[in-house]
């Protein structure tokens, strides 16, 4: 490892997924901004592959009221209510920041933004390019070269750098440590620092999240004292493939039952009368996705072990034009959906938990903001097909425009940190353990234990497994390697949080089910709050119940 | 489980002088994709092997290598034994990973307008067929004029076109487009081939382009004296000699049963230039049993014309030839010049239909020819090849002939009005051709285009001939053998 180099800004972004550039796009409107990715911008992260659509009230006929209360329902009312207000209220807002910016939405006849159905809302409020609209807003976002006009000069990009810890001063973080591709320690100064580095599904074997969905951010905030919420609502996505093998967990947009598809289990029925007659498989995301595995359970899916997903009783012109990805993606793997039935399974997608976040963004920690998955709080037990997209933009603005505010600080550099760091990196190069065995251990591990449906003694068994990999000694092959081992260390803490959440939640709501746990209320009177786990305490709020 | 041998290209440049070729033996899983091999490989045998990835389901546009010398994205393409995975040809960073950034930051952006400009339907519906871009960059790693000019490639381009058809952007696309290399693409279709969206970026972004070019007075002065000169003689290039539709008579019956009848469009440069190819190409078809009828007020294609954006008389030219070869009840159209094929399929709309000299003898099977001593090699013509989709078949009736030697399959550089307009550009893609042809050890080089055997001919010490020229030749030497028997 060579000499440390060390860089100084104002804002520094960590994640160049939708809400991370949204973030720099904004703060470099205040000064000096850093975008640090561990990818090619664009390229990583979750919003690039987001298919089905981006939720905003845009018509007279829709409300605000009616987005946040869908929303609220949705995530069986563990929502942080001010967020979710703030996430209905702007998410038309900064839809017209992207279509001013030249993104290409569908429109309608008429020429307004078109709008798709999605479950669990009232109003087809759903916005969609295609089914890769999540592709269309980074491409929008990352105006190359310089992405944000007449600000270009003020943002730097570091591409394909990989964080490994926030820096500390007393109780403030000021910056980040990184490597660079050839694993090399950066030294990155910030007055303030924003955490977008997305979800952390890749912890389960089956998942529909990119190679970035690790759980980086959850782990830097945790180590570094912030608190975080919810850890245990992580959302199983309905529709994943499941075949071949390699591909399974690959997403099968929502958008395809919002276009019509229907769900039918191995005797060609569709079960979801039984779960939810009114909503049907436009159900929201909890009951669809338990709704599959217990058909699966009981025996009645296919012999892949899944259900299937029908969309050939629709026109081909819709399928070829409303689901261009999907098409294409099935038909490489043999199938072609205009004439064959999908096969599906649940898949994990979305961490409703993260950070404790403030209107502002603002984490539990001074000089740390959070945005995006990496934030808890907006979706509450559940999240509503497309609310994501909405929320990288809502929150990405409010993270940028509140770090970018702050003020400029004196910073000093921990030099004991960064030794520590050096200590750390030198034992992966004297490492015993190939981190891959590691990550595979616990992916099945976290699937096995802590999937849809959850108990004390599984969870308790899947933390025992999560503490012992923890300490083994992971290897890095070459200085490259550094940051795989730093990620598989983030991996295993990011799910033993989870698992925690998990058990301190001693009820079942959205996307959380305790089969272990007998059902004493409805979501709407339950006696509890956010789960809360840091480095000095963790536990479960609790309110007044009216009788 | 299966178990798979492939061969992957290492290198890095912090400990290699050159790259390096290793092969392993991995186990996957039935239905894996080549991502799956490399991260197989990666787990459990060498942890140093780098390759970049990012959403493994086709849409990120990160993981794009050459698998056996095609571009392909590694999370869709399915893993075979023994394949052989390379980096895109681009700057190599280390093993498979290239560097993307430098190219990706030449796309340009669009710039609001000041005031705020609503698009209408009909602009989105105009501008997704090129928004479905991923930017994997496997057209720039195929792209002849990338190589050896400062073009900044197909997919820089289909973004000017998406930005032209924007009506919120404010930028001056065209001048930009010019600046950046817009009539440096040889429209050799190498891009859109590879493309795993199959964007077909030199139809629906070069030409369109190109033709916005032509409305902004920057059309190349050598292409504005051919679309001068077509509009003048209905020809592409002067006459200087007696050309091939004033030898031949209006049929041509074969030597013995007809197994078809054909109207024959000639073109340009088979009637004004290389007259002797088409003369042999009359005598293969008349020993096969094609009748040919040649109707002579066929005038040019039009294609010099389409492919550097002069669309002016284009509907004139379409008009005349359509009538030509109807008045005449003629169902079947024989091309012989690739571009004019390609043209003729893809730009006219035929009552008739058109088909290549090499689809049609393959069709109906050729008599033998005598099997030449000679070793040959065989430059595919890009807009026969790519265009039209032909290159198995002159292949196996080169086969029937002399021994063929493979080549890789690049534009010689003398398609897309490059050769009259970018003369230098030319030169270096046909140098790179004569290196390709020296390498095979072939004494002979056939092809199927009269401006692939043209240009060709300039760079390369061995004789280019016609596959017509070659197959006659084989006739004459079987009928000279069996004379002497």
């Amino acid at each position: 490892m060579r000499a440390d180099e060390v860089t100084d800004c104002h804002v520094l972004v960590i994640g160049s997924g939708g809400a991370g550039v949204r973030a720099a796009i904004e703060a470099s409107q205040y000064g000096e901004t850093v975008l640090i990715s561990k990818t090619i911008v664009g390229k990583g992260g979750c919003t690039t592959m987001a298919e089905g659509g981006y939720n905003a009230v845009l018509r007279d006929v829709d409300t605000c009221g009616g987005h946040l209360e869908d929303t609220m329902k949705g995530g069986a009312f563990l929502n942080d209510p001010q967020l979710a207000d703030i996430l209905a209220r702007e998410a038309p807002l900064r839809m017209g920041d992207l279509v001013k910016w030249g993104a290409v939405f569908d429109f309608t006849d008429t020429d307004e933004v078109a709008q798709r159905p999605f479950g669990g809302q009232r109003f087809p409020r759903t916005c969609y390019a295609g089914d890769r609209t999540g592709h269309e807003m980074m491409m929008t976002l990352v105006d190359r070269p310089s992405f944000v006009m007449e600000h270009a000069k003020n943002v730097t990009v570091l591409q394909e750098y990989t964080v490994i810890d926030l820096l500390k001063d007393g109780d403030s973080v000021i910056g980040a440590l990184a490597l660079d591709e050839k694993g090399n320690i950066v030294v990155m100064k910030a007055d303030s620092t924003v955490l977008a580095t997305g979800g952390g599904t890749r912890v389960y074997d089956i998942s529909t999240n990119s190679s970035s969905g690790t759980g980086d951010g959850y782990a830097m905030g945790y180590r570094t004292g912030a608190e975080l919420i919810d850890m245990e609502m992580v959302q199983f996505h309905p529709t994943g493939a499941i075949i071949p093998y390699d591909a399974r967990g690959r997403l099968v947009t929502e958008a395809v039952r919002g276009e019509g598809g229907v769900l039918k289990n191995v005797y060609g029925e569709r079960f979801m009368k039984t779960y939810d007659p009114a909503r049907m498989e436009l159900s929201t995301r909890d009951v669809v996705a338990r709704a599959i595995a217990a058909e699966i359970q009981k025996g009645r899916g296919t012999k892949n072990g899944g259900v299937y997903l029908d969309v050939t009783h629709l026109s081909r012109e819709q399928i070829e034009t409303r689901l261009p990805v999907m098409l294409e993606q099935f038909l490489k793997f043999g199938v072609d959906i205009r004439t064959t039935p999908m096969e599906v399974a649940p898949t994990a997608h979305h961490i409703m938990g993260g950070l404790r976040i403030t209107p502002e963004c603002r984490t539990t920690l001074p000089g740390l903001f959070a945005c995006g998955e990496v934030s808890g709080g907006v979706h509450g037990a559940n999240r509503l097909g497309g609310n994501a997209l909405a929320e990288t933009q809502v929150f990405g603005k409010r993270a940028g425009e509140a770090a970018g505010k702050a003020p400029v600080r004196k910073k000093s550099v921990d030099e004991r940190q960064v030794d520590a760091c050096r200590k750390r990196l030198n034992a992966f190069l004297s490492g015993s353990t190939n981190p891959a065995q590691v990550r595979t251990k616990l992916q099945l591990a976290m699937w096995e234990g802590a999937g849809i449906f959850r108990t004390a003694v599984a969870l308790e068994e899947t933390l025992h497994t999560i503490r012992h990999l923890q300490t083994m000694n992971l290897k890095a092959a070459s200085a490259q390697n550094l940051a795989e081992c730093c990620i598989v260390q983030n991996m295993c803490l990011t799910a033993s949080l989870i698992c925690r959440s998990a058990l301190l939640r001693t009820e079942s709501r959205g996307a959380h089910v305790r089969t272990d746990v007998a059902k004493t209320h409805e979501p709407e009177n339950s006696p509890f709050g956010h789960t809360f786990v840091s480095l000095t305490r963790e536990g479960i709020e609790t309110k007044e119940v009216k009788a | 489980m299966k178990e798979l041998t492939v061969t992957i290209r290492r290198f890095d440049p912090e400990t290699d002088k050159e790259p390096r070729y290793v092969t392993y033996r991995v186990k996957v899983n039935d239905g894996a994709r080549v991502l799956n091999v490399l991260h197989a490989i990666h787990d459990s045998i060498d942890p140093t092997l780098s390759y970049r990835y990012s959403c493994a389901s086709g849409q990120c546009g990160s993981c794009a290598v050459r698998v056996n010398g095609e571009p392909v994205l590694a999370c869709m393409e399915e893993a075979k034994d023994n394949m052989k995975i390379e980096p895109l040809n681009l700057d190599v960073k280390k093993d498979l990973v290239t560097d993307l950034v430098p190219r990706l930051e030449q796309i340009a952006s669009l710039i609001p307008k000041t005031e705020t400009v609503m698009p209408k339907k009909a602009d989105i519906d105009a501008m997704k067929p090129l928004k479905d871009c991923i930017e994997c960059l496997c057209c720039v790693s195929v792209c002849p004029a990338v190589d050896v000019t400062k073009f900044v490639g197909p997919t820089a381009m289909r973004q000017q076109m998406r930005l032209v058809l924007d009506p919120r952007d404010s930028g001056d696309r065209i001048s930009d487009a010019v600046r950046d290399g817009l009539f440096t693409c040889t429209t050799c279709q190498a891009c859109w081939k590879v493309c795993p969206k199959e964007i077909q970026t030199p139809a629906k972004a070069i030409e369109k382009l190109r033709a916005h070019a032509n409305r902004r007075g920057f059309t190349l002065p050598r292409h504005k004296e051919v679309a001068a000169m077509v509009q003048e003689t209905g020809r592409s290039i002067p006459r200087t000699s007696e050309s091939f539709l004033e030898k031949v008579p209006d049929v041509i019956e074969p030597d013995g049963p007809v197994k078809a009848t054909v109207g024959l469009f000639i073109g340009c440069v088979y009637n004004l230039r290389q007259q002797q190819s088409a003369l042999d190409a009359m005598e293969v078809l008349k020993r096969n049993g094609i009748r040919v009828i040649i109707p002579k007020e066929q005038v040019c294609c039009g294609s010099p014309l389409i492919r550097t954006g002069q669309l002016g008389y284009i509907d004139e030219l379409k008009r005349r030839n359509i009538e030509t070869f109807t008045s005449r009840k003629i169902d079947t159209v024989l091309t012989m010049c690739a571009g004019c094929g390609s043209t003729l399929k893809h730009d006219y709309e035929t009552p008739f239909t058109v088909i290549d000299i090499n689809e049609l003898l393959t069709k109906y099977g050729i008599e033998p020819p005598a099997k030449l001593p000679i070793k040959a090699t065989y430059h595919d013509p890009c807009h026969l090849m790519r265009g039209q989709g032909v290159k198995d078949e002159p292949r196996q009736l080169i086969r029937q002939v002399v021994d063929l030697v493979e080549m890789p399959a690049i534009c010689c550089g003398s398609g897309g009005g490059v050769r009259s307009g970018m003369p230098d550009e030319a030169a270096a893609l046909g140098k790179k051709r004569g290196e390709e042809i020296k390498k095979t050890g072939a004494e002979i080089v056939i092809t199927s285009c009269p401006f692939c055997e043209f240009h060709i001919a300039g760079h390369t010490d061995k004789p280019v001939k016609n596959i017509m020229t070659v197959l006659l030749e084989g006739y004459r030497e079987k009928d000279r053998k069996n004379a002497e028997n």
